[in-house]
């Protein structure tokens, strides 16, 4: 066979093969052309993909971010302790991101008051304490505890003298000032999170020192000296979780 | 007349009719790759319309101008065949379907025609390419995706499959 007859024949076969396309060939595909999706797919689809990405992006951070914790202020409640004292009613106060004004704050009372979150969290977690800070105000000094979240049960027990057993090792602490409050944190540490000072001395005239007495095993007792009646007063602020502790002064 | 290069942007921007209108030149020599390679005319126009759909689809990824068609497209059709045959293996086959060996190579085809068809669909794409559609070589390698010296041993090498005395001058 010659070379121009395999091809010819080639033709002939690839002919038989192959025949004509239908008529409608034409109309078919400009018709599938026309309603299939516009030549846009991947754009589309990456501006789901982008939403969904943004969304959970956000998300994320909300639940990182939560702007308000459940706060003991809202939620809490007070139990009384076995002898409180006349001002040992005080509710909270509503629950700020800022410090509330002076009306709107509990009053002080000078006996011993336990919190507790209404609504106790599900799985229990230990707390970590990021800041202390004092500060001196007119009537009161401040003692501001920080915390990543809102903390679980906590005390405060009002003393005569400034002498504090600390824990564990038992020994005997003695602060500046006449008084002192016990402040005893359920769930929570101080050495997570927290790097500064664990004994502030103040100079203040209300809150003379502040010292770390325990912090072991989820639980963190705060020993307050204080120059005069040990009288004080408990809130809590969110964003961020902040424990406030208003001890009174004479002025 | 609208000129083709004018099309083919309206094409790239997204207008069908456009895209359309450049792709029916290319049907009948679609159909012709298609019905070789799969040996079936249903299957082939159906492989045709499937590759103008994704060819339409992919169209922003069309590079050069509209010489570049042609080959873009058939390539296209080409996978859409490997795709159908891989589809067919598995696909539930009626048995009124199932061709007996002697249906598939009657008494009257001829020698070459049995041996086509004894070739891989593979094989047959660049046959036809080059000696049914006369694609230049450089459509023909572009069509392959492959260099214009491996386009030509494939077509040698298949054409070899069909008649063992064929020399290369005697291809191309």
């Amino acid at each position: 066979m010659s070379n121009d007859d395999f091809r010819r024949e080639l033709g002939h076969t690839f002919d038989d093969v192959a025949g004509s396309p239908s008529s409608n060939l034409r109309d078919r595909v400009r018709s599938a052309v026309t309603q299939a999706p516009e030549a846009r797919g991947p754009y589309w689809i990456a501006g789901v993909a982008a939403c969904v990405i943004a969304v959970l992006i956000v998300g994320v951070l909300y639940v990182a971010n939560r702007p308000n914790p459940p706060s003991l202020v809202a939620g809490g409640h007070e139990t009384p302790s076995a002898s409180p004292s006349p001002e040992a009613t005080a509710s909270p106060s509503a629950q700020p991101t800022a410090v509330p004004t002076q009306s709107a704050l509990p009053p002080f009372v000078c006996g011993s008051t336990t919190w507790a979150p209404s609504q106790p969290a599900s799985t229990p977690y230990t707390e970590h304490i990021s800041d202390l800070r004092t500060g001196v105000h007119s009537g009161y000094d401040r003692l501001t505890i920080t915390f990543d979240r809102v903390p679980g049960q906590v005390e405060f027990h009002p003393q005569s003298g400034t002498a504090f057993t600390l824990s564990p090792s038992g020994m005997r602490a003695t602060l500046k000032g006449k008084n002192g409050i016990l402040i005893v944190m359920q769930g929570t540490d101080m050495h997570t999170s927290y790097s500064g000072p664990t004994d502030i001395v103040t100079g203040y005239s209300g809150l003379a020192e502040v010292r770390r007495v325990e912090d072991f095993e989820g639980v963190v007792q705060l020993g307050l000296g204080v120059n005069g009646a040990a009288c004080y007063r408990a809130f809590y602020l969110g964003s961020p979780a902040r424990l406030v502790i208003d001890v009174q002064t004479a002025s | 007349m609208e000129q083709r290069p004018q099309v083919l942007a309206r094409a790239v921007e997204g207008d069908a009719d456009s895209f359309s209108s450049l792709l029916e030149p290319l049907l009948d020599q679609a159909y012709r790759l298609a019905a070789v390679m799969l040996n079936d005319r249903s299957s082939a126009e159906d492989a045709v319309q499937e590759a103008a759909i994704k060819a339409w689809r992919k169209v922003r990824q069309l590079r050069g101008d509209s010489g570049s068609l042609r080959p873009w497209f058939l390539s296209i059709v080409a996978n859409e065949c490997r795709m159908a045959r891989r589809t067919r293996w598995w696909s539930v086959i009626k048995l009124a379907d199932v061709k007996s060996p002697a249906a598939e190579e009657p008494e009257s085809h001829s020698d070459l025609h049995r041996a086509l068809l004894r070739l891989t669909p593979d094989e047959r794409l660049p046959l036809v390419l080059h000696f049914y559609l006369d694609l230049p070589l450089e459509e023909l390698a572009r069509t392959l995706g492959v260099s214009q010296s491996a386009a030509k041993s494939r077509v040698y090498r298949a054409a070899r499959r069909l008649r063992d005395d064929l020399t290369i001058e005697e291809v191309f």
